[in-house]
């Protein structure tokens, strides 16, 4: 069963095309990070999952239901975090959740131990003051528990991390990752070591559409480009290398390598990683040459990211 | 002789209004002196304002002066 | 039903703790006082501060003049603190975006707009007795009451002006999205309908008639059934009114 399907979908601001024939799909139970710039419509895409903005084209199922534009039967499915929620300030939190629960039809004698639940997961259950005087992490970790009220099967977070210092944002993100294998979350960042924090499935919107999607260790190995990096001690000490007689013969029988140097460092790219690696390190033995570092090079998410919006 | 009488005359009237006018003065005041963030104006000016325009300067503070919480 | 009782409580708490209902209670309440202390004290005032050896017989106060103060505070500040105090109802819920949260919640956007009016009109009830009550109360204690007329039909008539003031703000609100927006669509409606009350023929159905006729039915120069078209026709605007509201609201990006 797919949380959300997103087909073909259009949006435009003006003469602006902010979405342009997105498709997007989420299966249940993982944690979905939608990569993008600023501007690049994960808001948008958001607001209209939760049908508070029109779609101009295409089709978005939660579930398999469709979603429509303002009074949406789907909403009972989901809950949302917005990037700065905002609450009414002179309620204390346990009457906001209240206030939430009685809406989203909780049975009264449910009501109570579920936020009692909520307030420990998110850590205010001190919490007794009005909502007005907190703070930023306070508000968004109220976000989670108010968007979690109704046990949604598929939870979206707006840019939850994006306003939050380090330790704020590291509550966040414990918060979710609590929540994985119970709950669908889709949540939109910009920030790259959160997605790699804890999502399992990732897309980045980049030009109105997906540049990239799929499974996060799936996408980190068919980008693995299989880079031996060697860092020697000196530049003198890399052309020494070179100049073997060993080296040159073994990587003129190997034309699937691919030779690069950067100051002391020598990258060699190859197809067969294990043997080259295993060579290398006998040249450099029979040789008595030690380098710095002898390291494989892994695919940074940060170098796909920037490879798919250039 | 005439006044007395008259100020008893107007007892009803006069003690209710002193005491709403009191009410919403030291409610205002209070509130000015609990939360400092205002809209605009600094403390001292809601502080007069609160204590000496009667009915309108609490009503005026309250409605636009009071800052969210 | 519960998603609204919810909602029309959090207006309440609402209400309560940003200090509406404090300020309508009491500024309703003074006025109440204010009216027959006035009527009682101006020919006093006017008599302490003629000119020495001029003599000017001002005729005694009567139950009359009470109401006459009470039409004129309550038809114009009365109104006016309403107008205000509803001018944010709904346009600071849609600037500050705490619609958000609860609407994804499943709450219908109807229900909303249903709560806004039932608390506004509860609260503006409420004031409306409690100053009507005591202008009432002192008008008995001082003066011979038996010279006015329809005294309760000309308060209901003000009352079901201010419902319809109610329903202009929430709309305007809706439309412009701030309290400004709000106050101004309010007070252009009344503008042009001062205007529009010039026309002979169809003055008898606008509904400025309840806030400005009052005095007329109370003093016994107008008969209740004259205002019946201007009452029928405001109840009309005012289920009108709150019918667009649902649709704009409906169809309003949040």
């Amino acid at each position: 069963m797919l949380a959300l399907e997103i087909q073909q979908l259009h949006k435009s601001f003006g003469s602006n095309k902010v979405i342009d024939g997105l498709n997007l799909v989420v299966p249940e139970n993982s944690i979905y990070g939608l990569l993008g710039q600023n501007g690049a419509g994960k808001t948008t895409t958001m607001k209209m999952t939760l049908g508070l903005l029109k779609i101009d084209r295409g089709t978005i199922k939660v579930f398999g239901e469709n979603v429509h534009y303002g009074q949406t039967p789907t909403n009972q499915h989901i809950g949302f975090l917005p990037d700065v929620p905002e609450f009414y300030g002179y309620m204390k939190p346990q009457e906001y959740l209240e206030l939430c629960g009685r809406i989203t039809g909780i049975p009264e004698p449910l009501l109570k131990p579920r936020i009692q639940e909520l307030l420990a997961l998110v850590g205010l259950e001190n919490a007794k003051k009005r909502i007005g005087g907190y703070s930023r992490g306070m508000k968004q970790r109220l976000g989670i528990a108010q968007a979690m009220i109704n046990e949604p099967k598929l939870l979206i977070c707006d840019e939850p991390t994006s306003a939050l210092d380090p330790i704020g944002r590291k509550e966040i993100l414990d918060i979710l990752l609590k929540l994985k294998g119970k709950t669908t979350v889709i949540f939109s960042t910009h920030i790259l070591s959160d997605v790699e924090r804890i999502c399992d499935h990732i897309g980045v919107l980049s030009g109105g559409k997906l540049a990239l999607e799929g499974n996060l260790s799936e996408i980190k190995e068919n980008g693995r480009t299989d880079i031996i990096e060697i860092e020697f001690t000196s530049k003198e000490q890399l052309s020494q290398f070179r100049e073997l007689d060993a080296t040159k013969a073994y990587f003129s029988s190997d034309n699937t390598s691919k030779l690069s140097v950067e100051g002391s460092r020598l990258y060699i790219e190859t197809e067969s990683v294990k043997s080259t690696q295993l060579h290398v390190l006998k040249i450099l033995a029979e040789a008595e040459l030690v380098p710095n570092r002898i390291e494989l090079l892994e695919p940074t998410l940060e170098n796909l990211f920037m490879e798919v919006v250039k | 002789m005439n006044e007395i009488s008259q100020l008893k005359e107007y007892l009803p009237f006069l003690i209710p209004v002193v005491i709403l006018e009191l009410a919403l003065a030291i409610t205002a005041l209070v509130h000015v002196l609990k939360h400092p963030n205002y809209k605009f104006g600094n403390k001292i000016l809601w502080i007069i304002v609160v204590l000496f325009v009667q009915i309108i300067g609490p009503v005026v503070y309250f409605l636009f002066g009071r800052g969210d919480e | 039903m519960r998603p609204y009782i919810a909602f029309v409580k959090k207006e309440w708490l609402e209400a309560l703790r940003t200090y509406k209902v404090f300020i309508f209670a009491v500024v309703f309440a003074l006025l109440g006082i204010m009216n027959p202390i006035t009527a009682k004290v101006t020919p006093q005032l006017l008599e302490t501060f003629m000119p020495e050896g001029m003599q000017i017989t001002l005729p005694e106060p009567t139950a009359l003049d009470s109401w006459a103060q009470f039409y004129k505070n309550v038809g114009q500040m009365g109104l006016i603190v309403l107008v205000i105090l509803f001018s944010t109802l709904i346009s600071h819920e849609i600037t500050k975006g705490t619609l958000i949260n609860i609407l994804t919640k499943g709450l219908k956007r109807s229900t909303v707009i249903y709560g806004k009016l039932t608390l506004s009109i509860l609260l503006w009830t409420a004031s409306f007795v409690l100053c009507f009550g005591l202008t009432d109360i002192y008008t008995r204690y001082f003066w011979d009451v038996s010279i006015l007329h329809h005294a309760y039909f000309a308060g209901g008539c003000l009352w079901l002006f201010g419902v319809f003031l109610i329903s202009v703000t929430l709309l305007g609100g809706i439309l412009f999205s701030n309290s400004y927006g709000s106050l101004l669509t309010t007070l252009l409606v009344f503008i042009v309908l001062m205007i529009l009350g010039i026309f002979e023929p169809i003055a008898k159905f606008n509904p400025t008639w309840l806030a400005t006729q009052n005095l007329n039915l109370v003093q016994g120069n107008l008969s209740p059934d004259r205002l019946i078209p201007a009452i029928l026709s405001t109840i009309m605007v005012i289920v009108l009114l709150n019918v667009i509201s649902v649709i704009a609201f409906n169809r309003k990006a949040i």
